[in-house]
């Protein structure tokens, strides 16, 4: 986008892709951040404050809605309850309790970490998760890595669309192909982490669906169960994915847009809810709800 | 271990066109190595209206509370920045930079009272974070003063990059890029910890050799954050002799990853990206060295590799 200087000059500025998108002119959060481990707290984290939007300048200061304040507690002291039952991981519980000009809400995650391994859930599938997060900490790579198709299983897919389609989006990259087979949904909305933050046109959730894929994984190839991380860089349209756990252990893609979209081989079933992701751009971490088939993908050059 | 550290603070930042003032105050406590972290009221430290929970550990937090020599409201003095000189910064940064494109630029000036173990001191402080973008590279900009021929340089030079080289067998590191590398060189060259005012524990900082041994200060870099020791205020000792005529690495590309720099070059007219190994030090200049805001600060001086 460019943007016009005071002296007449044109000075080329890249800003979010935020038109279209509501823009609240009040916002006020109260959040509580908790870190447990064996059942113990050790971190304990209390947030408040109120923005208020005029145009380009937001005002900022800390002050407690008690109204959001109560419903915080509510809501954690439901969360610390249930956090005495997952003992045997770390535990990070926050709690968001917001207010959008009228619009009230209150977000709950739960990360467990066992190991070098971490999931995010939240408490309607924590024990489901735990459980899985036990069983991913036990598994041994069966075989070294070696380019062969890659099967993204629990939903692991939803990371690598969330790189490669929700944050291109969010950057206003080119649109590019995908399979005729596979529909992307993910909404942008502006949003901020803190009452400090400016909003950003991010992600509220990403559901990715297939219809009439095809579906042939072959007997050699990686198995993918947990996905560390990722990240898409807007200048070189890199999408970045780091495996955590699967057939061959750890491992990282680096690809453009259009290697990956070129790759997506097949998939099947509906989607599946993957065990959350923690979304950070510019410092702000934000919860995305994520939900993606089994795919499969081609072996990468 | 108890303890008990307040903050209150006022900034003015620019973010990617947005401009938004923020005031808080804050409080954490260390109490039986559980931390806490809670925003404050301006006035003397009463307790927020929201409930804590643990009542055992809050006990102790309000005995710390009365241990607290900070019985009146604290004043914070007004930046000495206001928006307006922020925002005539911003405009002069982007028409500086007009031959690249902006893909960030956050500037911030603030300023905060700390308090801790009988200990009040008040800083100021300001940030300046740009990212410039031509074709597929992107060059990265870390200060904290307003100096807009620091800008200007990196920008001019990003726009008459052309391909890239091979590493120079002898590059000089200009300061900006070699406060980058300083954290990795620990170990490696004489570095100091340059003295001067207080860490997050309300310590003095006082000039020491940066060695092995568990460092003396704590870095602090929010009130919601843990203090975790630290060296701070990196600063190498001089020695050798800089050969001006070797090129010089103006900029960085991409942060820094170990000892593995990737830079813009400047080598007489010729402007180039180059990956570089700090392998080696040859020689760090005796120049008054610049604060830059790498790890927990780190002094900028131009280095030879």
């Amino acid at each position: 986008m460019t943007r016009e200087s005071g002296a007449g000059s044109r000075v080329s500025e890249i800003r979010p892709a935020a038109s279209g998108l509501n823009l609240p002119t009040s916002f006020a959060i109260v959040s509580r951040d908790e870190s447990w481990q064996r059942g113990t707290m050790v971190e304990s984290r209390l947030m408040h404050g109120h923005a208020r939007q005029r145009g380009n300048s937001i005002e900022a200061v800390d002050t407690c809605d008690e109204r959001l304040a109560h419903a915080c507690d509510a809501a954690a002291e439901a969360v610390r309850a249930l956090v005495d039952t997952l003992r045997e991981a770390q535990v990070r519980m926050r709690v968001r309790a917001t207010r959008e000009d009228d619009a009230e809400s209150v977000e709950t995650t739960i990360t467990l970490r066992m190991h070098d391994l971490s999931i995010v859930t939240t408490p309607a599938d924590a024990h489901r998760d735990y459980a899985l997060l036990k069983v991913l900490t036990g598994v041994q790579p069966a075989a070294k890595l070696a380019p062969l198709p890659i099967v993204w299983l629990n939903g692991s897919a939803a990371v690598l669309l969330h790189e490669a389609i929700g944050h291109a989006r969010e950057h206003g990259a080119v649109e590019i192909s995908w399979p005729l087979w596979l529909t992307v949904e993910a909404p942008l909305a502006l949003r901020r982490e803190t009452f400090r933050d400016v909003p950003l046109p991010r992600m509220t959730h990403l559901m990715a669906r297939q219809s009439g894929a095809p579906f042939a994984p072959p007997r050699e190839r990686i198995d993918v169960q947990l996905v560390a991380g990722g990240g898409y860089d807007p200048v070189t349209d890199i999408v970045t994915i780091n495996v955590a756990v699967s057939s061959v252990g750890a491992f990282t893609i680096q690809r453009t847009r259009s290697e990956i979209a070129a790759s997506l081989a097949g998939a099947v079933g509906e989607p599946l809810r993957y065990p959350g992701v923690i979304c950070s751009r510019e410092g702000q971490q934000l919860y995305v709800a994520s939900d993606a088939p089994v795919m499969l993908m081609d072996a990468l050059p | 271990m108890t303890s008990l550290y307040r903050k209150w603070g006022r900034v003015i930042r620019y973010e990617n066109g947005t401009t938004i003032r923020v005031e808080e105050a804050g409080e954490a406590t260390e109490v039986e190595g559980v931390f806490e972290v809670r925003p404050m009221p301006w006035g003397k430290g009463a307790q927020t209206r929201v409930s804590v929970p643990h009542h055992s550990r809050r006990q102790a937090r309000a005995s710390v509370l009365q241990d607290s020599l900070l019985e009146e409201r604290v004043p914070l003095p007004q930046a000495s920045l206001d928006l307006q000189q922020v925002e005539s910064f911003v405009a002069q940064t982007l028409l500086s930079v007009h031959s690249c494109i902006v893909e960030r630029l956050i500037i911030s000036a603030g300023i905060s009272t700390h308090e801790t173990n009988g200990v009040t001191w008040t800083e100021e402080s300001r940030r300046v974070h740009l990212s410039l973008v031509k074709g597929r590279l992107r060059v990265l900009v870390d200060l904290a003063s307003f100096d807009l021929d620091a800008l200007r340089s990196v920008a001019g030079a990003l726009a008459r990059v052309g391909d890239a080289r091979e590493a120079p067998p002898r590059v000089r590191l200009a300061p900006n890029v070699a406060a980058a590398l300083l954290p990795s060189l620990v170990g490696e060259i004489a570095i100091e910890q340059r003295g001067g005012g207080f860490d997050g524990q309300g310590l003095a900082i006082e000039t020491r050799a940066v060695t092995a041994d568990d460092p003396p200060n704590w870095y602090r870099p929010s009130y919601a954050i843990r203090p975790r020791r630290a060296w701070l205020n990196l600063r190498p000792l001089p020695f050798g002799t800089i050969d001006e005529s070797v090129p010089i690495a103006v900029a960085m590309l991409a942060p820094v990853t170990g000892t593995s720099l990737h830079v813009l070059c400047i080598d007489g007219d010729a402007v180039y990206p180059a990956e570089l190994s700090a392998d080696r030090v040859t020689s760090v200049s005796n120049d008054e060295p610049v604060w830059y805001p790498y790890a927990a600060g780190s002094f900028g001086v131009e280095m030879m590799l």
